[in-house]
């Protein structure tokens, strides 16, 4: 049996307030993400899907239970070392797709492997194959201000692709498209993550996209209940 | 909205803590810069003030002589003129004090029993220690070499009434006898620490020369007119004397300091501007910030100008608290740096040396205005803008990067049109005045700031980026230009009067290294160690003048006695040479000409050589006359040549020696250069001058030896010129750092959002270094394009304008060098603070709208 992509192990996460006290925001989760496949999970807005996902990039720690990601637990690494894990196995899709709009489309795919210590002349081959994937091939040299919705999440799905991470994590993927757009953009997540080989964890508060995973959890108030 | 006010200020000063500290700080700096400049041109004339004070406090009018000195039989003229009704003589010398090299009395010659109430000695008691009242002093006058000094002098040397200290005028010496310790500072508080009085007579046969006097002090009866008394007078005495009120020689000081004073407050002003764009930067950036506050604010009824108000109240406050903390800052600058200026005050300009630090309460009031001043004129511009915007703009999204973007290009238009009005200006009028070239200057201030937003446009757009390095951080520039570019512009300022006052230094160092090689011909130059400040009393015995020009080895020899003299109302110095025009190769190195032919009408007709500044002063040059006042009234003298001089910026006129005793009367020579016959080592023979005469008060100087102290002298005298660059230079490290802390909060999400891909905390601190060293790289390349400008300007128009003197162009590269590389470590330096802070900005700050 292979080991899994991402482990939530007894997983609590409790905001402090000032004057005391906390808020919590995710209560002894525990969950287990098979290594390859897609798991949606859904929830209404405060639910704790965004804390979730913060967790599993090792942005955030957990305040109890275990987020074990390729085998490690990452409460246990330095900043540097959750960093470090986060360039090389994590992929990273926003809802507000946080393109840099002082670059190209072909920059903005290429600032991974920037920031990996890369240059784009090394990356370009990679970059060139997403775009052409996506459809942006002949965009590529454009300034991200001039593409529509559904063009810039498909530019932040190549940026989150480009360095082939094992474990691609979208929060609220198609939140800032129309519906065309929405199972436009989602059907090239789903294939391009299964074709990379990626295991795709999203969050959503569409049950109808939620359908498309492999597996569906649903977050209530901080806590996993049945979907 | 007072209240309003109040607490805004203070939330900025606990929640904005670094920018508002950083530009309190560039206020700061820039009010230092100005306060301690002020503060030294105060003090250097207040010196001189208090010479005058102590002298000739109490006098309605001084009578001095055209020449260095006027007979003492004007004395018993003025005092026969009707209308005087109190007059006493003064002689006034310089000594230097034997085994305290650099230590000079400033002795006053009185006479105690003289028709007038002295400043010093008169009234109830001036005298201390064992000296008490007018009588008690003059019981003593009558004892060889007796002096009356200071008691702060008195602990300072170590010494006690009744002790004996030996004094050198030119080639003699003479023992003072310490006969009572004086407070002259109970009667003039200014007086000088290093003042001694003694005796007229005694001072003038034991220091100077009998016979003569400096100037007669004279009160004038009650009821006269002080103007018609000065005309009565000049009118009874002559030409040869001119009569001023104390007042009028203290306009003469200042005169004579205004170009020194002039050029050191226009470069503390430039730090001040630079501080103003740091006020600017600040307030641009809070107001951006601030935007939907302001909106709020007229929504709820406020006017456009309670929000002017608002902002300007904020930035004035902003400005007092930065010139609060510069004014002490600009005071221990001040300190640090007095006895550099006093050095140039005394060695060049031959006046009193600055003893105390007085911090008038008009100036600190001036400074404060200043700081405030400067802080509303750099807020205006933003405060107006905002003020204008309507309830619904200002709720609305709006980056300042966009605007400065767009404003680019009319920013570059009316760079280019100040230039053009400025070269139009100086073209058509500027040359006629001397302040022309300073429209110049300031052109190249106002110019520069306004381009720095294109240029950063025109040098940033086309880098490709390619990876997270420093191309990635100079692009960034461009993106937020707002910003970026008032720090590359701050520095640009600052670089540029770091480079062109450099260029000028360094220019002018060579030019003065080529000059002395020229002028100093001879091998070995004799002259007193009191010459320096004593000038034409120190002179050498004519016995010792005669000895020293036949000892053996040497081949021939060059005389010269210098004075200062009249020409017009103008003070120059005369020097009277004698020369062996056939046997030496001594030449005046001159503008054009040839200067052994100059010489030779100077030896045989009569003519004179002047020194370029009093030609460019004048407007005179080779063939014209030039009329001086001596002993007898106005005498003219054609010119011969003009020569290239750096010793003084008032001017001097070369003649032969037999031309000033026919015209001025004979005196004895104050210096004596020595050309040694061939295969004689100058060093050498100079050692053995030494220690021949080590029991005369000689400076003997070997041509090496001059050159070495001339440009140490040089080197003093621009030394002060270096707080001025690096307060600059602060200044615009303080732009660099608050142009990227504004970055680094402007910039949250972004941070975030490498830091969600991945990017270490050392990516973002490099990439905010990278920044720093980009704004670093393009303020020090701007800011050397205007510096060689502005250097140019220096050197070809204001410093002819106002010191005469012909420098030509050289480039220091190893300072140039060494000062790149100090602005680059300043700037990188100055971004290691945002860096930091930018470095820290965690994964989850990534919020879901910015970017």
């Amino acid at each position: 049996m292979t080991a899994p992509a991402l482990q939530f192990d007894a997983v609590s996460k409790i905001y402090p307030r000032e004057g005391g006290g906390g808020r919590t925001a995710l209560k002894e989760i525990s969950l287990e993400v098979a290594a390859g496949s897609v798991a949606a999970v859904v929830g209404r807005s405060g639910s704790g899907k965004s804390t979730l996902l913060n967790l599993a990039a090792g942005i955030d720690l957990p305040t109890g239970g275990r987020v074990i990601l390729e085998g490690r637990d990452l409460a246990g690494l330095s900043e540097k070392e959750r960093t470090l894990i986060r360039r090389k196995s994590v992929g990273l899709i926003f809802q507000f797709f946080h393109l840099l709009p002082h670059l190209t489309v072909e920059d903005n795919v290429a600032l991974p492997e920037w920031i990996a210590g890369q240059t784009s002349t090394a990356a370009l081959p990679r970059i060139r194959e997403l775009l052409e994937r996506v459809g942006l091939a002949d965009r590529s040299g454009d300034p991200v201000q001039q593409l529509s919705g559904g063009e810039m999440q498909r530019v932040a799905i190549c940026r989150a692709l480009v360095r082939r991470p094992r474990l691609l994590l979208a929060d609220e993927p198609t939140g800032s498209l129309d519906d065309e757009n929405s199972r436009q953009v989602m059907d090239l997540l789903l294939a391009l993550a299964r074709e990379e080989g990626s295991t795709l964890i999203f969050v959503t508060h569409s049950r109808e996209l939620a359908g498309l995973a492999d597996e569906v959890r649903q977050l209530k108030s901080g806590v996993l209940v049945p979907p | 909205m007072i209240a309003y006010l109040q607490r805004t200020l203070a939330s900025r000063l606990k929640h904005g803590r670094s920018l508002t500290l950083l530009a309190v700080l560039g206020v700061a700096l820039g009010v230092a810069s100005v306060f301690s400049i002020q503060l030294l041109n105060r003090n250097s004339l207040a010196a001189f003030s208090g010479s005058v004070q102590s002298l000739s406090g109490d006098a309605d009018l001084s009578v001095t002589g055209r020449t260095p000195t006027l007979p003492e039989t004007f004395y018993p003229k003025v005092l026969a003129t009707a209308g005087v009704s109190e007059a006493w003589p003064i002689y006034r010398i310089d000594v230097a004090v034997e085994g305290h090299p650099g230590l000079f009395l400033e002795v006053a010659g009185l006479d105690l029993f003289a028709a007038g109430r002295l400043p010093l000695v008169s009234g109830d008691g001036a005298g201390d220690g064992n000296a008490h009242g007018t009588d008690a002093l003059a019981a003593f006058l009558y004892r060889p070499g007796w002096v009356a000094v200071s008691p702060a002098l008195a602990e300072e040397m170590g010494w006690s009434v009744g002790d004996t200290v030996t004094v050198s005028s030119g080639s003699r010496l003479a023992d003072l006898h310490i006969g009572a310790l004086v407070d002259f500072r109970r009667h003039t508080p200014l007086a000088p620490r290093k003042l001694a009085v003694m005796d007229i007579a005694q001072a003038q046969s034991l220091l100077g020369r009998r016979g003569e006097l400096h100037q007669v002090d004279l009160k004038i009866d009650k009821g006269r007119d002080l103007e018609e008394m000065r005309r009565l007078l000049t009118a009874a005495l002559g030409p040869a004397v001119q009569v001023l009120t104390p007042e009028q020689r203290e306009q003469n000081a200042a005169g004579l300091l205004s170009a020194f004073r002039l050029n050191l407050t226009a470069l503390s002003l430039i730090s001040l501007f630079v501080g103003v764009f740091l006020v600017y930067g600040s307030v641009r950036a809070t107001l951006v910030r601030r935007r939907a506050e302001f909106g709020l604010i007229r929504s709820l009824g406020g006017t456009r100008s309670q929000v002017l108000a608002l902002i300007l109240g904020e930035a004035g406050a902003l400005g007092l608290l930065g010139a609060i903390i510069g004014v002490p800052l600009g005071w221990l600058a001040a300190r640090l740096n007095m006895g550099l200026v006093s050095g140039t005050l005394t060695n060049i300009y031959l006046l009193e040396e600055i003893e105390r630090l007085r911090v008038p309460a008009d100036l600190v009031v001036l400074a404060l205005l200043i700081g405030v001043g400067g802080a509303l004129a750099g807020a205006l511009q933003p405060s107006l803008d905002m003020a204008r915007k309507d309830t619904r703009t200002l709720l609305s999204a709006f980056t300042l990067h966009q605007r400065a973007d767009r404003l680019a290009p009319r920013m570059a238009f009316t760079a280019l049109a100040v230039g053009v009005a400025a070269l139009a200006f100086y073209g058509f009028y500027g040359r006629t005045v001397r302040w022309g070239g300073f429209s110049l200057g300031l052109m190249i201030l106002v110019a520069f700031p306004l381009l720095t937003p294109l240029i950063i446009r025109l040098v940033c757009r086309p880098i490709r980026v390619r990876r997270l390095g420093l191309a990635y951080s100079a692009r960034n520039l461009l993106l937020r230009l707002g910003t970026s570019s008032v720090a590359v512009a701050a520095l640009g300022i600052a670089v540029c009067m770091l480079v062109g006052v450099t260029l000028l230094i360094g220019s002018f160092r060579a030019t003065l290294e080529t000059w002395i090689a020229g002028y100093v011909r001879a091998d070995i130059y004799v002259s007193t160690k009191s010459w320096t400040r004593a000038g034409r009393e120190a002179f050498l015995t004519p016995g010792l003048v005669e000895e020293l020009t036949t000892l053996p080895g040497v081949r021939s020899s060059a005389l010269l006695r210098r004075f200062p003299v009249m020409s017009g109302e103008r003070k120059i110095m005369l020097s009277g040479i004698s020369f062996d025009l056939e046997n030496s190769d001594y030449i005046l190195p001159l503008k054009s000409g040839d200067s052994r032919e100059a010489l030779r009408r100077v030896r045989d007709e009569d003519a004179t050589i002047i020194t370029e500044p009093l030609a460019l002063k004048t407007g005179l040059g080779p063939g014209d006359t030039l009329t001086i006042t001596g002993p007898d009234g106005e005498v003219h003298f054609t010119i011969a040549g003009v020569s290239r001089d750096y010793s003084t910026e008032s001017g001097m006129a070369y003649f032969s020696m037999q031309t000033v005793d026919r015209f001025f009367g004979p005196g004895q020579v104050n210096s004596v250069g020595l050309y040694l016959k061939k295969g004689l080592a100058p060093d050498e023979a100079a050692d053995g001058l030494r220690a021949r005469y080590e029991q005369l008060p000689l400076e003997v100087r070997s041509s090496r030896d001059i050159r070495d102290g001339v440009l140490q002298l040089f080197d003093q005298t621009f030394a002060v010129t270096r707080l001025l660059q690096v307060m600059a230079l602060l200044t615009a490290a303080c732009g660099i750092a608050l142009s990227l802390l504004v970055q680094a909060r402007e910039r949250i999400s972004e941070l975030a959002l490498y830091r969600c891909l991945g990017a270490g905390r050392g990516q973002i601190f490099r990439l905010f270094l990278g920044e720093g060293l980009a704004a670093g790289l393009l303020g020090t390349l701007l800011g050397a394009a205007g510096g060689v400008l502005l250097a140019l300007i220096l050197i070809y128009v204001i410093n002819p304008a106002y010191f005469g003197w012909t420098i030509q162009p050289h480039w220091p590269w190893p300072a140039l060098l060494r000062q790149a590389a100090g602005i680059m470590a300043a700037a990188l330096a100055a971004s290691v603070y945002p860096a930091l802070r930018g470095s820290r900005t965690p994964a989850r700050e990534l919020s879901r709208e910015d970017l």
